[in-house]
């Protein structure tokens, strides 16, 4: 069976900002339905550049993304309608209850007409606990707050996630149970992309794994080709190398 | 989309600490203000009308004679504006009536000789809640907006879904609005309801187009305020940077501009004091009365003889018609110089004062506080327009009593050339009190305040598009990172 056609795609994409940085240089990389990308590098390397182009926020300085064959760039409200969002640190509104924020945000992707239990289902398939879902989100901690930001990405059930250091302070075991949520995701046939500085979670998770440096992807394996390598040798000997010349 | 966001912006706000606050501050205040101030009104009302009552009394009973010699002082009264309640404006420190004289308008008693040193804090009447109070709440309101949304990472989360951006920015000005908006109706409402309750003639002409104007005029006021502090949200990174950036603007916006300009149009366009006037008007009086006293002592003594005492039956008789001419024409010259001279004194310092007030409330108009202040006195006639109107009353009743009063008072002062001086008065002309015209002031209309005003609505919408247009330009090409 031939492979299906990538949800995302960055076709020659780079990104100079104003100051001059080349923060992103003809970066080409696809992921397809069911498959988790990992990107991993450094501060600075790129990586929240990348997804910020795939969302919009900033314009590309040449080249382009594709969300389901959709040029982000041409039309970024269509695009958006197959791309959920998952956030670094999200703070979310701390005045409302965990559920009137899903609800707030299912409105914004579009599921207008969502009841009380579609909501619970969400957050309990984040294991919020029952408790949390009509306290005000102000008293929740960061890994509450992640994993309502999980439910706000799932609740939209979008062809695309993309994931912006969203294991970054969690404890071991709301990490853990962050890559459990995504491993079903994936197996729904999610095609996620995830940026990340986790190694080892990137190893266990990710059907891929790119290392960007400086603004390119210096490195990309497969899971299978990483069963015969170790990562954070591979890793740590880019991160060691020479800079890029830009 | 844009409502989803309007909904979630009222509801964020509700929710918080910072709508009941506003509330409780609006209504206390508020309320508070309009009583007291519907109180005054009250006092003032029945203290003016026992002063006109009293001064009629007092008029019916006078002999022409006491009125022509102004033994008996005649009074024109400021009535009390209703809408003072709202915006004292000048009504305290113009003077409650004037007493019209053979040598001018004296001003009374103003009401801020009442007052305590306390008063030098502005009075806090609807107007100063709204200009620096509610202004202020707005602004902080506005403040994390935008700002708020970067820091707490909820910006790009919303971004990431089909919201276009124009929506976001109407979403979260209106609803952001509404929020401060809605107590502040409510309260303005149970205020109006209040003082009718209290008396204010809320049913008398012109009065409830006058509080819709009160309430429009605030409304667009906040919402500049508003815009502004959105325009701040949208070009700061944090929210604690925006509150400083709010804080600053506010200041120059509501406290130094406004002050300022006064300031600046005495140093473009200096005037005179009105006690520097008022003397060079007093020099000319002395000088051409004494040049007429020594001018008809001179003639005396050429008809009547050297050293003849002045008496108002000379001898000899035959020689009186001659000296009675000589004497009305000498008089009647002597008055039109001196009215010809002070009238080019006055006129040449009401030019130059109004044209450094004019310098001061245009550049005052830079600010949306001045231009708002300026259309709420007027509407509520406590204003410069109706401040203006009081003075041209004043100054056209003096011209009548002068023409039909005091100008049939003929005064003579003669200096002989020999030596010492003597002086009479005579009548030519008795006048009925009862025949005497009153005082009459009516402040202006709702439409010519308004036609009054058109600088300050110009300004009010500019400040209304502007910081928004920008906010919105700042805001679409902003990137999210």
């Amino acid at each position: 069976m031939a492979d299906p056609q990538p949800i995302l795609k960055a076709e020659d994409l780079s990104k100079r900002y104003e100051d001059g940085v080349l923060a992103l240089d003809h970066l080409n990389l696809e992921v397809r339905p069911g498959e988790v990308y990992c990107l991993l590098g450094a501060n600075g390397a790129g990586k929240t550049t990348t997804i910020n182009l795939f969302l919009n926020f900033i314009p590309p300085t040449t080249g382009t993304c594709f969300i389901k064959g959709i040029d982000v760039n041409k039309d970024p409200l269509e695009a958006k309608k197959y791309v959920a969002f998952v956030s670094e640190n999200v703070m979310l509104y701390g005045n409302f209850t965990a559920r009137q924020n899903l609800d707030f945000f299912a409105k914004l992707g579009g599921k207008a007409d969502l009841s009380k239990e579609d909501y619970y289902q969400v957050m309990r398939r984040v294991s919020l606990q029952e408790k949390a879902f009509d306290q005000r989100v102000k008293n929740f901690s960061k890994g509450m707050r992640q994993k309502l930001g999980i439910s706000i990405a799932i609740i939209k059930d979008a062809p695309a996630i993309l994931l912006d250091e969203p294991t970054s302070g969690l404890d071991p075991k709301a990490a853990t149970e962050f890559l459990e949520i995504m491993a079903e995701l994936k197996n729904e046939g999610k095609a996620v992309l995830m940026s990340t500085h986790d190694i080892f979670r990137a190893k266990e998770i990710g059907d891929r794994v790119g290392i960007m440096k400086e603004g390119r992807l210096v490195m990309e394996r497969s899971r299978q080709e990483l069963q015969y390598e170790d990562l954070v040798k591979i890793y740590i000997d880019y991160m060691k190398s020479e800079p890029l010349a830009v | 989309m844009w409502r989803t966001i309007f909904r979630k912006e009222m509801l964020d706000n509700i929710l918080g600490y910072r709508f009941p606050l506003f509330f409780i501050i609006c209504a206390v205040l508020v309320l508070t203000s309009l009583y007291v101030h519907q109180a005054d009104h009250a006092k003032r009302v029945r203290d003016t009308s026992e002063q006109v009552r009293l001064a009629g009394e007092e008029l019916a009973a006078a002999r022409a004679a006491d009125l022509h010699f102004g033994r008996i002082p005649l009074r024109g009264f400021l009535p009390p504006a209703p809408m003072a309640v709202f915006a004292a404006g000048f009504e305290s420190s113009l003077p409650k009536f004037y007493e019209f004289t053979a040598e001018g308008p004296r001003p009374g008693d103003t009401s801020v000789a009442e007052e305590s040193i306390l008063s030098v804090f502005g009075r806090l009447d609807f107007l100063f809640i709204v200009q620096m109070v509610a202004s202020l709440i707005v602004l902080l309101f506005a403040s994390d907006m935008i700002a708020g949304e970067k820091e707490m990472g909820t910006l790009r989360v919303i971004l990431a879904n089909r919201v276009p951006r124009h929506d976001l920015l109407w979403g979260k000005f209106l609803g952001g609005f509404t929020a401060v908006w809605l107590p502040f109706l409510i309260v303005f409402l149970v205020g109006a309801i209040m003082l009718g309750l209290l008396g204010l003639p809320l049913g008398r002409s012109g009065i409830p187009a006058r509080l819709i104007l009160v309430f429009l005029a605030s409304t667009v006021f906040l919402l500049a305020y508003f815009g502004l502090g959105l325009l701040v949200s949208a070009s700061s990174a944090r929210a604690r940077t925006a509150l400083v950036a709010i804080l600053l603007v506010w200041i120059a916006l509501q406290v130094a501009l406004p002050r300022l300009t006064d300031m600046v149009a005495a140093v473009i366009h200096p005037v005179p004091t009105e006690t520097v006037v008022s003397m060079q008007k007093s020099v000319v009086v002395k000088t051409i009365n004494d040049e007429t006293a020594r001018e008809l002592g001179r003639r005396y003594e050429e008809l009547f003889g050297r050293g003849t005492p002045y008496s108002t039956a000379p001898e000899p008789e035959a020689r009186r018609p001659e000296w009675e001419a000589f004497k009305t024409e000498t008089q009647a010259r002597a008055a039109e110089r001196k009215a010809a001279q002070l009238r080019e004194i006055e006129s040449a310092y009401q030019r130059e004062k109004a044209r450094q007030r004019a310098v001061a409330l245009n550049l005052s108009l830079i600010s949306p506080s001045a231009a708002f202040t300026r259309l709420v006195t007027d509407v509520c006639g406590t204003g410069e327009i109706d401040r203006a109107r009081y003075l041209e009353a004043v100054r056209a009743h003096q011209r009548t009593l002068d023409a039909e009063l005091y100008g049939h008072v003929h005064k003579t002062t003669v200096i002989m050339p020999s030596g010492g001086t003597a002086s009479g008065s005579s009548i030519d002309k008795l006048i009925d009190p009862k025949a005497l015209p009153a005082f009459a002031f009516t402040r202006a209309s709702v439409s010519a305040a308004l036609a009054g005003n058109w600088g300050s609505l110009v300004s009010l919408a500019f400040w209304l598009i502007a910081p928004f247009a920008a906010a919105y330009v700042r805001f679409i090409n902003y990137d999210v990172r």
